[in-house]
């Protein structure tokens, strides 16, 4: 008998390669860092439960679900808008699968998992306004896109759900998800367009 | 090597002495300076000649020092980077530049085609309509290429060009066009107060005029005031100054374009930079303080090589250095042009005459001339003596008849100035007339933008410092900035005195627009010709058409049209004016949008697998997929996918079929919804089942068609085509948000969640039988024909199994999340190696779809009804949905219409192609028996021999007849026989074993 391995292939084990790329030679303005290993369900209610939903996500998650375009950060999960009535579950691989959140939700929203089905890429960096500027038609000014705004757009004509996560060393940190068939072509487009920054290439299972 | 820089001053002048650039035109070696031109440093070499004419190839020098230079057009650079049609004016110099010129041949100084000006008196306005009419024929062949060779401008590299273009994005509160007094003043306001802005400079030094023309600002010198201000604006984090970028556009919602030029001004862009970048800035608010242009005035021989807007002249004197003429004269109509007097005696040149055609000249300026010695001739230029070389003399006409003569090795002209009212102008906003200055000024700007100083009409350098400010505080005023905003910075206004003067009357050709050629005497032949409508004189004449879009001259062409047909100014109109003001490379539209990228792409989840099998990828969409899987050995596609087809047929193979829309139905009332979606009931079908579904459109047309599997009560999962996948997901959508919001129901895409794979043929169920877990029932009776549910692989991952079919062999898909695909791919191979599994490509799914006679996209054609395509009897009677009252029109259930049936060729050795017409045997072809056409073909290795899908009328009931295949693109005819489309095993029998 055969022994059959499943071992996951992240959409960007081709592209990605670790390392330095683009301009060499000034200190890497854009790092862009694969995060793997993460849970994304959709959640979204069910007609007139919203407010059911709401509570669910509360009594699960202990923060109140976002009902504009931004995240909220619970202790082990993120919780992102992508829709009147609906948002993402965003977690660390294993802990709020659809089938774990199945029962919180039972009777008030329907869920579909979405793990396989976007990539989830963050950019920093003191040039990841400029780079991300020549891909997005949203303005990432401070005052525009602060901490925990979220926007549901596109780039390269490809929808992508865009988020300011929390500052490290100072810098904005911005994340995207991606939907997984278009990942690899948006992120050599991504590549492109921050390689005359220099760019820091890696993948990481920290969020 | 700078000595060769005869005509440059030995100070002064915004350019860097210690940084001499070396560089070439038409061969010849020269060197410059950091921070010329092109045209300063051609100027500064003593240059005079650089291009020939349009139309008739005449001598052509520098006219001006700025983007709206309709003359000193250069090829710039070689080989692939050839630029045509590259102005001198705006083209930096660098180290190494190679430019040459255009429109001659063989050389600059002995152009052949310039006989075209003894034959000028035919080549007047409409000259090659009147002329090569007949025979209308000669027109594409003979006469439109002759005239493109002999007329026209620089020739494009014919390469593809090496350097990379990017597109961005800017925001900001209030956009600056222009970063001369009104506009660093608009910035400095704006900035205080605390505004985002951007402001854009065309130029690669911010100044504008103030580089020039200099002046006093608050009390210290102009270049003291602007470097102090820059400083302030480096201060403002929020303030962004973009130098070499021009705002080329206005568009909806306060979005502007604007092209970067980020490394023109250097050979080739460094290493993963771009040479231009195209942005796109929105802005809540735009002060237009892109200055003016100054005109021309038309008389005869004004185009002769040192012939130059005073503006100009100045310009290359006082920023520059470089002195287009030791020895000039100036014709004006108003003070300003008197400017350039003081800067060419300042710079200790020679001042012969200057030509006032106003009868008043300020005390000051009198003054100016009896010290400088130098006669004041009151009157008009009627003429030049000169020619390639130069100006040598110019005849001028006195106030009251006499005639005077003046030598000279240069003539600034001042005609005075036209507001640059292109930005206001855009969005159909109409410039108004205004009288003191002559000149258009901007009316009707879109919502949020305003001109201020030169733009608006004011040129005097107060005005544009007060204008300016005053218009950058309202603007962040506006935008809800309220900081403190400081006083204005102040200074003295310059008088201006026009008094208009637009044309000499006098011999020879007297040029309005140099880049097309046109005279004033073809402005009067156009109006005696009936052409008076400015619309109809651009066209007729070319007039404003060129790549400067006529900023010198479209005024000044209006004015003589004016003239001639007896109406004012403001009552002959302005024509239109269109972005975008500067010409921009296509390439930067395109930015990364080009070759492989031109688009984004798609990959499947088995994609990588499949390169390593040596897969053919055909694009479909966006998707790339694998088309077929080429072995050693074999000569053609055909070879290939024939050996795919029979390994599937007589073993088993797999084909990714993750490019199938997906999409997750929840709710209470998925089933419900589904009903109304589809033509055929799903509210009825059991979980764990499958069922194959038709959609129709509103129009009862046949929409897209798939299997919906139900997987638990409230859970369906539906699946579309490949080309529809998005737009059903959009459809479905609509449908739930606006038809039918009553419907607990919720629609989620699932499309690039799960990897699915179709694996088919009579070894199917061997080969499962080693990846599924053993407590998994398989059989007939545990995994009956469409059914649908999850199952245990080994290994310990869960699978979704559907017994479905495609192909018409016994078949199942499979589907795991997507990031399981790769190995699924690879698992697949392991457990068929014993069966000898053959992964398959679109090619033979296609093939087997053919021979099973199953619809796709050619069927699916957005003209047939289920009916048409076999499916009538899937269509409920017994409920509502969407399309069923249209498709019972009476055209759509015509006993006639055109339905699918099987094709197949009499003549067992030929081949089909789609396309086809289908007409009765034994007629002539022709629109009135055109029966139908060809709609899918494929070599069929199980009937080992071609065989189709067609449309053809009453088809179905036509099965047996022999029809007449008609191919009028590829010249084939033969004969079909009309049969079932079910080619391979009617019954069903292997789907269902």
């Amino acid at each position: 008998m055969v022994d059959f391995s499943w071992a996951p292939r992240s959409p960007l084990e081709k592209a990605l390669v670790a390392g330095v790329h683009g301009a060499r030679g000034i200190e890497a303005g854009v790092s862009l860092t694969e995060i793997r290993n993460f849970d994304l369900v959709q959640v979204m209610a069910r007609r007139g439960k919203a407010a059911d939903m709401a509570t669910a996500a509360k009594v699960r998650f202990g923060v109140a679900a976002p009902e504009t375009p931004t995240a909220v950060g619970a202790a082990d999960a993120t919780l992102i808008w992508s829709g009147p009535d609906q948002f993402f579950v965003l977690s660390k691989g294993g802990k709020h699968s659809t089938e774990a959140l199945a029962q919180a939700f039972a009777s008030s929203a329907s869920l579909s998992d979405q793990s396989h089905a976007r990539v989830l890429i963050s950019i920093s960096g003191d040039k990841a306004r400029a780079m991300l500027a020549k891909l997005s038609s949203i303005d990432l000014h401070p005052d525009a896109f602060p901490v925990g705004a979220a926007a549901a757009t596109s780039i390269d004509h490809t929808s992508v759900t865009l988020r300011r996560g929390n500052d490290r060393d100072g810098l904005a940190v911005f994340n995207l998800l991606v939907f997984a068939t278009f990942a690899e072509s948006l992120w050599h487009t991504m590549l492109d367009s921050a390689a005359e920054y220099g760019v820091v290439i890696g993948h990481s299972e920290e969020f | 090597m700078t000595s060769s820089q005869s005509h440059r001053l030995t100070s002064g002048g915004l350019i860097d002495r210690s940084v001499p650039l070396n560089f070439r035109f038409d061969g010849k070696a020269f060197s410059g300076f950091q921070g010329d031109t092109l045209a300063s440093a051609l100027i500064a070499n003593g240059v005079k000649l650089v291009g020939r004419s349009f139309k008739y190839h005449r001598p052509r020098g520098i006219l001006t020092a700025g983007s709206e230079e309709p003359n000193a057009l250069v090829e710039l650079r070689t080989g692939a980077r050839r630029e045509p049609n590259t102005k001198a004016t705006t083209a930096e110099l660098y180290d190494g530049l190679e430019a040459a010129s255009q429109n001659r041949w063989p050389s600059l100084r002995h152009d052949v085609m310039s006989v075209n000006q003894l034959f000028a008196p035919i080549f007047v306005a409409g000259f090659y309509y009147k002329t090569f009419m007949w025979p209308a024929k000669f027109w594409e062949a003979i006469y439109e290429p002759a005239i493109r060779r002999a007329a026209g401008l620089g020739r494009a590299s014919g390469i593809a060009d090496p350097d990379h273009y990017d597109k961005a994005w800017a925001h900001c509160d209030v956009l600056i066009a222009g970063s001369g007094p009104a506009g660093l003043a608009a910035a400095l306001a704006a900035g205080r107060a605390g505004a985002r802005v951007i402001l854009c400079e065309e130029d690669f030094v911010p100044g504008g005029r103030l580089l020039s023309d200099g002046g006093t600002i608050d009390g210290v010198p102009a270049a003291e005031w602007l470097s102090r201000t820059l400083a302030e604006l480096a201060d403002m984090p929020d303030v962004r100054i973009m130098t070499r970028t021009a705002l080329f556009g206005v568009y909806d919602g306060g979005t502007y374009g604007a092209i970067e030029r980020v490394n023109d001004h250097l050979p080739s862009p460094p290493q993963h930079q771009v040479r231009q970048r195209l942005w796109r800035i929105v802005a809540k608010r735009c002060v237009v303080a892109a200055g003016a242009i100054e005109r021309p005035i038309v008389f005869a021989g004004n185009d002769t090589p040192g012939v130059m807007m005073a503006s100009a002249m100045r310009t290359y004197v006082a920023r520059y250095a470089a002195t287009p003429a030791k020895r000039l004269a100036l014709f004006t109509n108003n003070e300003d042009g008197w400017r350039t007097v003081e800067t060419a005696l300042g710079a200790g040149l020679q001042i012969a005459a200057v030509i006032d055609a106003r009868s008043e000249v300020s005390p000051a300026h009198r003054s100016l001339a009896s010290k400088g010695g130098f006669p004041v001739l009151h009157g008009s230029v009627r003429g030049v003596d000169g020619g390639k070389d130069g100006v040598r003399k110019i005849a001028v006409s006195l106030t009251g008849g006499a005639r005077a003569e003046v030598e000279a090795d240069g003539l600034a002209v001042s005609g005075g100035w036209n507001p640059a009212v292109g930005l206001t102008s855009y969005h159909r906003g109409r410039p108004k007339w205004q009288n003191d200055i002559s000149a258009f000024v901007p009316d009707g700007a879109p919502p949020g933008m305003v001109a201020a100083g030169a733009a608006n009409g004011d040129f005097g350098l107060g005005a544009c410092l007060s204008q300016g400010f005053a218009a950058g505080a309202a603007a962040a005023r506006d935008t809800g900035h309220s900081g403190t905003v400081g006083i204005a910075p102040a200074a003295d206004d310059e008088a201006f005195s026009l008094t208009p003067l637009w044309h000499v009357a006098g011999k020879g050709k007297a040029f309005v627009d140099y880049q097309h050629d046109v005279t004033a005497s073809d402005i009067e032949l156009a109006q005696r010709e009936g052409f008076e409508s400015v619309e109809h004189l651009k066209r007729y004449t070319t007039l404003g058409m060129a790549t400067d879009q006529g900023k010198t001259s479209n005024v000044a062409g209006l004015a003589i049209m004016a003239a001639v047909s007896g109406r004012s100014i403001p009552e002959t109109g302005t024509t239109i004016y269109r972005p975008p003001y500067v010409p921009v490379a296509i390439g930067a539209f395109a930015g990364h949008h080009r070759d492989e990228t031109f688009h984004a792409t798609r990959l499947t989840p088995s994609h990588h697998w499949a390169a390593e099998q040596g897969a053919i990828f055909v694009d479909t969409g966006l998707w790339k997929r694998a088309q077929w899987y080429p072995r050693a050995g074999e000569k053609d596609w055909l070879e290939s996918v024939t050996r795919e087809v029979k390994a599937v047929r007589g073993g088993v193979g797999f084909c990714d079929v993750s490019t199938l829309g997906k999409i997750d139905v929840h709710g209470p009332d998925a089933g419900a919804f589904l009903d109304r979606v589809y033509i055929n009931t799903f509210s009825s079908l059991a979980v764990g089942k499958a069922r194959y579904g038709l959609m129709l459109r509103e129009d009862g047309i046949v929409y897209d068609d798939g299997t919906t599997s139900r997987l638990a009560e409230d859970h369906y999962f539906l699946t579309t085509t490949t080309a529809k996948a998005g737009l059903v997901m959009q459809h479905l959508e609509f449908c739930r948000q606006v038809l039918f919001p009553e419907l607990d129901v919720q629609l989620t895409s699932v499309s690039d969640q799960w990897a699915q794979f179709s694996i088919a043929g009579p070894k199917t169920r061997d080969l499962l039988r080693e990846i599924v877990d053993p407590a998994e029932d398989l059989s007939n009776e545990g995994f009956p024909f469409m059914g649908a549910r999850e199952v245990a692989l080994r290994g310990g991952l869960r699978a979704r199994l559907f017994r479905i079919s495609f192909s018409g062999e016994m078949a199942f898909e499979i589907s795991v999340p997507a990031r399981f695909g790769d190995a699924m791919a690879r698992n697949l191979m392991l457990a068929g190696a014993p069966f000898g599994v053959t992964p398959y490509g679109t090619e033979a799914l296609g093939v087997m779809r053919v021979e099973k006679g199953h619809i796709a996209g050619p069927e699916l054609s957005g003209t047939t009804t289920a009916a048409d395509l076999g499916l009538g009897k899937m269509m409920s009677t017994k409920k509502d949905y969407i399309g069923r009252v249209m498709a019972g029109r009476e055209a759509l259930v015509a006993p006639d219409r055109q339905v699918v049936v099987g094709i197949k060729p009499t003549d067992k050795a030929r081949r089909l192609r789609s396309g086809a017409h289908i007409i009765p045997k034994g007629q002539t072809p022709g629109p009135g028996n055109d029966q139908g056409y060809v709609t899918s073909v494929c070599f069929s290795p199980t009937s080992d021999q071609w065989i189709g899908l067609a449309l053809v009328e009453r088809g179905r009931e036509r099965i047996g007849e022999i029809v007449h295949g008609h191919d009028p693109l590829r010249g084939e005819d033969y004969d079909v026989e009309l049969c079932n489309p079910v080619f391979y095993d009617p019954d069903g029998g292997r789907q269902r074993g």
